[in-house]
């Protein structure tokens, strides 16, 4: 199809071709197309089937508002073509279709329509029930939009992005961009969203004058132009607005752009005040086949022919309710298009100047009529026009009808604020009765459609919302108040709702195939509100949401009810447009930390884990049970990686204090030089962390947390110190500091190589706190613990230095074959020695005493109000609680799995880790079980998914499995 | 999602930022002679209030300051201190 290549409103590139492929054949666009207009210059006319009736449908307003042109894009089903930029290499497929949407084999349904009233589902598809099963799978596969493919998985990035700014305008056309250039003047930070791709909303494809003789396109241009050029306003373009919230929050989404890294972009943002710039759409005319392939609304014909450089038919007949439909019908005339007919609704009311413009072509004008019926089986080939009252009629060939009713302001972002509707008898619109706080309507959502008018209702709200947003702005808007009231307001709308037909083939609703006369039937069924009428008939319901039906139903309801005086519209909710799921999801963010150690470890053949909010190394060989790694630590020596752990220093004239309300033990007990061991509950005495605290100094203490814990604690202790205004400052270094931790009977031989200090037992015993630099440089806090149950030392050290002590330390173990441990072979060593992880060994509701852990309870301290105690006292006396025990399988080649379940004639407990004990040669673990099952020698029976029936047994014995007295940690 | 709250250290932020701390219920009681009611009525019970009430926060994301202002639950909006709980 050849294009009006050279008018000066086009947004395309025809220099840039770019290819897609349809039914299998290569087609042709160019650059700035959508794939509905590519599509259509190459002679689509026909785009997809109904979701119901299999009727044809074809290219209808050219933004989307219906789900005519919904057709499956590179594998992504109910893409809104008019809506989705052409890239190069699409592949297109129709939907609904059984053969082709030019011939489908189920468009014989359409005939169908008396069988299927309002409701039939609900009313003949269960008679008999088992009926409905059979049904509903034929429906199914006979009616519907596209199908995604099970396995389809979405392509590209979703980016997300907060912004904040003091006004927010929602629109680019005129108005918006009037608004936003106004409101910018103070230098506020103005945000401008815009749906197409670009700015100029209906200014931008008219090339009808203002008064200085500029073209509109121009004006939208030059507006453009210098929006583009202030700073402080920033433009999305492409960019539809789907919610609005309290405080004025808006979301919106941004399709990306070529050579943009997302391919859409889920946009919030935060302003003072909002400037509602939308605009209208048209309000569909509802006549016999109103929806069939050759009928399309002025916008759509005009801006094919304007944006696109594509005539939309060869002869037209028009049928519109307002001046902007006269205005096309002088443009496209001029550009060539042969016009055989217009009818205007109005019977007077139009511009002068159009109509004398329409008698210097010689344009027949029909006042008072109105399309009645477009006939022809694929596409329109002729068309009867009738008076509105449906007196007179008559028949004229055309392959393009193009009509409209009226306008539909797109009041979406008010209903979404909560903002009350009402109709407008002036204008007919539905407008907010009272607007939202700091929200402002501008241009021709107003009811306005001069384009002087709608420039000063920009900039009128444009310095509104500035106000609102702080600016100084009394005298600007005293004076944008007096140049509104100056120029024409709002216009009196087009009142008729639908050409004088019965409308059994007439459709309010394109995306869920509803008639005139299914509204009737709901009606006379008894259904009286917009609201319920929509549901029962689903008008309204499809992908396009209100975009079709939206104005027309309550009007129709109204009318045809003629009980409800007031019309009264159905309500709409985000999002206002459809929106991927992917796109509300975001980027998907791979964020785990990593320790100074990461890299070496990776090197060193580590295996890594994500483990809450770090990546450890779990094994250090492809063996899972980590035999090697576990007996190495037994009788040689190992190095691990510890530097997860949570790590803090609190000092403060209060440091005590805040330790002894947090800790269940007594903290005043914590002596220089040693360490000790406590546990942290919440109110209800529950276990929520443990660790060593080492006293520095006075009121000067380091402590560690779990590594799950750690990101926490700050805030816990803060909390439970809130009401005391206590002075102490809390330093969370867990960053800062590596952890490495040198365990095993010779790991005092390897660390003397390293360090000067006297290492000997006496020197430096177990449970001992030392600090010391290693070649005069690095500090280390060195601390003697029994985690793993062997002699073992853990050095904390700057972050920036953990590597190179690392190295040293793997240096000197050389001689020794010293090696690496992961986490699930410490996992087995602490579980042999019985001590606890939790979180493993504890669940919400294991309490310290539970866990045995009762002797760090220190009871005498009540003036610390110790967070847990009170609930500790309650639940001593409380028999029906889980404890932990040691366990161990009758059959030590089979241990329980982490999990498995106690049970007799029901749940008793679970095991909490279990494991073959390499170093016993038993299969022993922990368990949490009631409290009459915890004596040593109780018979337990084990449940597992897989086990058939059949138990697995395990006796309860002492813990701790290895070294009950605790001498080689000690040695 | 559309909430704003007024750190008394880093001023009027995204809600995202902050964490819920709970009711106003005042300093913890002591802990001499309380009974396990009084306790559990202090740690658990709320009153849900319909409308404006006290509750603490948490700048979590920000400077980690806790601080109690006052939000209206049925419009989850921070408002001011309403006079009569001066």
């Amino acid at each position: 199809m050849n294009r009006l290549n050279q008018l000066p409103t086009l947004r395309i590139d025809p220099s840039e071709k770019l290819s897609l492929k349809h039914r299998g054949k290569p087609f042709y666009g160019v650059a700035g197309d959508t794939v509905a207009t590519a599509l259509f210059a190459n002679g689509v006319r026909v785009f997809a089937r109904s979701l119901k009736y299999h009727r044809p449908r074809g290219l209808y307003s050219l933004d989307g508002e219906s789900s005519n042109t919904c057709m499956e894009v590179d594998g992504v089903p109910n893409v809104r073509t008019e809506n989705m930029l052409l890239k190069d290499g699409m592949v297109i497929k129709e939907q609904n279709v059984k053969g082709s949407a030019d011939r489908d084999w189920l468009a014989f349904i359409d005939k169908l329509d008396w069988m299927m009233p309002a409701g039939f589902y609900y009313k003949t598809m269960h008679k008999p029930a088992s009926m409905w099963p059979v049904a509903m799978k034929q429906i199914r596969k006979a009616a519907g939009l596209g199908v995604i493919s099970a396995d389809y998985q979405m392509k590209g990035q979703y980016d997300e992005m907060y912004i904040n700014a003091e006004v927010t305008v929602i629109g680019g056309g005129a108005a918006g961009m009037t608004a936003a250039l106004s409101a910018a003047e103070s230098g506020l930070r103005v945000v401008l969203l815009e749906s197409r791709p670009h700015l100029g909303g209906c200014f931008d494809y008219r090339a009808s004058t203002i008064s200085d003789g500029t073209p509109l396109y121009k004006r939208a241009r030059e507006l453009a132009g210098k929006v583009e050029q202030t700073d402080n306003i920033r433009v999305f373009k492409h960019t539809s607005m789907v919610g609005a919230y309290n405080n004025n929050l808006i979301t919106a989404f941004q399709v990306g752009k070529a050579n943009d890294v997302f391919a859409e972009r889920y946009i919030e943002i935060r302003s003072e005040s909002v400037v509602v710039a939308t605009g209208c759409i048209e309000r569909p005319l509802i006549f016999d086949h109103n929806e069939r392939p050759g009928v399309m609304q002025v916008g759509c014909a005009h801006r094919l022919a304007r944006t696109y450089g594509l005539l939309p038919g060869s002869q037209a007949v028009f049928s519109v309710g307002h001046d902007l439909g006269l205005e096309a019908v002088v443009d496209l005339f001029d550009l060539g298009l042969k016009i055989n007919c217009v009818a205007d609704i109005r019977e007077d009311g139009q511009d002068p100047e159009l109509m004398l413009a329409l008698a210097e072509r010689k344009i027949p004008v029909l006042r008072g009529w109105v399309a009645a019926e477009a006939h022809g089986s694929q596409q329109v080939e002729k068309v009867t026009l009738s008076t509105v009252e449906g007196t007179v009629k008559r028949q004229l060939p055309c392959d393009l009808l193009v009509a409209s009713a009226g306008l539909t302001p797109l009041t979406g972002p008010f209903i979404l604020a909560g903002a009350k509707m009402g109709y407008d008898s002036h204008t007919g619109y539905f407008l907010p009765t009272d607007l939202p706080e700091k929200m402002f309507p501008a241009g021709r959502i107003t009811g306005v459609n001069n384009p002087a008018s709608i420039e000063a209702s920009g900039r009128l709200a444009g310095l509104k919302a500035a106000a609102e947003a702080d600016a100084d702005m009394s005298g600007a808007v005293a004076e944008a108040e007096k140049s509104v009231a100056t120029l024409p307001g709002p216009e009196r709308g087009c009142k008729l709702v639908t050409a004088p037909v019965k409308g059994r083939k007439s459709f309010i609703c394109f995306d869920e195939d509803t008639t005139i006369k299914n509204i009737k039937q709901a009606v006379d069924m008894g259904f009286d509100i917009p609201e319920l009428i929509k549901r029962f008939t689903s008008a309204g319901t499809g992908p396009g949401q209100g975009g079709i039906p939206g104005h027309n139903l309550p009007l129709f309801v109204a009318k045809y009810t003629a009980s409800i005086t007031t019309p009264v519209p159905t309500t709409v909710r985000p999002p206002l447009v459809p929106t991927f799921i992917a796109t509300y999801a975001g980027y998907n963010h791979h964020m785990f930390k990593h320790t100074p150690l990461h890299d070496s470890q990776i090197k060193e053949g580590g295996i890594f884990r994500n483990i809450g909010v770090w990546q450890r190394a779990r094994y250090f060989s492809e063996d899972i049970d980590c035999k090697e790694e576990i007996l190495n630590v037994r009788n040689n020596v190992g190095i691990l990686d510890g530097s997860t752990l949570g790590k803090f220093r609190i000092h403060g004239p209060d440091a005590l204090k805040a330790l002894q309300r947090v800790y269940a033990s007594d903290m005043r007990k914590v002596k220089e030089g040693r360490i000790k061991y406590s546990a942290m509950c919440n109110d209800d005495g529950c276990v929520i962390d443990d660790g060593v605290v080492v006293k520095l100094g006075e009121n000067d203490y380091y402590f560690t947390t779990s590594s799950a814990r750690a990101g926490q604690t700050v805030e816990w202790i803060r909390y439970h110190t809130r009401f005391d205004g206590w002075d102490f400052a809390l330093v969370n270094l867990t960053d800062a500091m590596g952890v490495i931790n040198l365990s095993g009977p010779n790991a005092r031989k390897v660390l003397a190589k390293v360090v000067d200090i006297d290492l000997s037992n006496e020197a430096f015993p177990f449970s001992g706190y030392r600090e010391f630099f290693i070649k005069d440089t690095i500090f280390v806090r060195a601390m003697r613990l029994g985690f793993v149950g062997e002699l073992s030392y853990e050095l904390h050290l700057p972050s920036s230095y953990t590597q190179a002590v690392w190295d040293m330390l793997k240096e000197a173990g050389a001689e020794f074959d010293i090696r690496h441990f992961g986490v699930e072979a410490q996992n087995v060593l602490r579980m042999e020695k019985g001590h606890v992880i939790l979180g493993s060994e504890s669940e919400q509701r294991t309490n310290l005493i539970d866990l045995g852990l009762g002797y760090l309870w220190d009871r005498k301290k009540t003036d610390a109000k110790t967070v847990g105690a009170v609930a500790l006292h309650q639940a001593e006396k409380d028999a029906g609680r889980l404890k932990l025990v040691g366990i161990r399988m009758e059959d030590d080649t089979r241990p329980a799995r982490d999990g498995a379940l106690i049970v007799d004639n029901k749940v008793r407990g679970y095991v909490a880790t279990m494991r073959k004990s390499f170093t016993t040669g038993q299969a022993v673990g922990m368990a949490l079980v009631e409290s009459q099952l915890t004596d040593i020698g109780t018979r337990l029976e084990i449940y597992e998914d897989e086990c058939k029936g059949m138990r697995l047994h395990a006796g309860v014995v002492p813990m701790p499995f290895y070294d009950p007295e605790g001498k080689r940690m000690k040695m | 999602m559309a909430l704003t709250l007024t750190c008394p250290v880093c001023g009027k932020r995204n809600g995202y930022e902050f964490r819920y701390g709970g009711e106003d219920k005042g300093p913890r009681p002591a802990e001499e002679g309380l009974t396990p009611k009084v306790w559990c009525d202090y740690v658990h019970m709320n009153k849900c209030t319909t409308g404006v009430q006290k509750e603490w926060w948490v700048h979590r994301d920000g400077c980690g300051s806790w601080f109690t202002t006052y939000r209206d639950t049925t419009q989850n909006l921070e408002v001011e201190q309403p006079e009569a709980s001066e």
